[in-house]
């Protein structure tokens, strides 16, 4: 391989791995937060991000909890995807690429990134029903506006993992011709 | 597999090794072993050229077809 592609790839690994740090710390964030809104609601005034809630929480402990439910699972999900992408990035040999780990690992990516489309799609139709019932949900549309964007992210890197199967498929048929 | 490879039988008829065979035909012990276990999906004509060049046999002495039962 050359070396402007592993250069490429060093660079894409310390991305990665600073994007998944960032992603870690606001998940962790966002969990404690949510773990402490049970025992100490004053806190919800406050949250991760300099979120306020308050009005949400003092109207509907419902649609509190859904809401944060929906911001926590996506920024847990997009941590895990990137935890993947390092793990594929990692692992990967450039001289020997097909092989089943790397095929299953494309596989993940795409399954992981329709979810947190799918979830953040959902999250902004239930924030826009919301809205229609009074609440106050500006602060919210930053969690969820790129939800259009995993979908199609998902549905590319679905294609090229089909096509990676593919080339799994016909690199073990050459294997095995003598 | 409907094919059978029926490699060790004409070695042995030729009395010749795998190792003797790998240096003739220019393959590795590893992939003479893959084609003589039947791991092999697939032979070249050359290899299969080859192969009946230092066994001095056809290749219908060393491939094979058995119908495969449908039990």
């Amino acid at each position: 391989m050359s070396r402007t592609n592993n250069f490429a790839f060093k660079v894409l690994s310390i991305v990665a791995w600073i994007i998944f740090v960032g992603l870690c710390i606001d998940a962790g964030g966002l969990i404690v937060n949510f773990i402490f809104s049970f025992s100490k609601p004053e806190m919800v005034k406050n949250l991760y991000q300099k979120l306020d809630l308050s009005e949400m929480y003092n109207r509907s402990r419902w649609a509190f909890y859904s809401m944060y439910s929906f911001i926590l699972v996506i920024s847990v999900l997009k941590a895990y995807l990137f935890y993947i992408v390092i793990r594929l990035i990692s692992k990967l040999d450039l001289s020997k690429p097909f092989n089943s780990f790397v095929s299953e690992q494309i596989t993940q990516i795409s399954y992981f990134t329709l979810s947190i489309g799918l979830l953040s799609y959902i999250a902004r139709e239930t924030t826009k029903n919301l809205q229609h019932r009074g609440y106050e949900i500006d602060q919210l549309n930053q969690f969820w506006v790129d939800s259009q964007a995993f979908i199609l992210m998902a549905a590319v890197v679905y294609v090229i993992a089909t096509i990676f199967k593919k080339g799994l498929e016909i690199q073990n048929e050459n294997d095995l011709t003598v | 597999m409907p094919i059978i490879v029926n490699l060790d039988v004409m070695m042995a008829k030729r009395k010749m090794s795998l190792n003797e065979l790998s240096e003739k035909v220019e393959l590795t012990l590893s992939n003479l072993s893959i084609l003589k276990t039947g791991k092999a999906k697939a032979i070249r004509f050359s290899t299969l050229e080859a192969i009946c060049k230092a066994l001095n046999c056809q290749p219908a002495d060393i491939l094979e077809y058995i119908e495969e039962s449908t039990n």
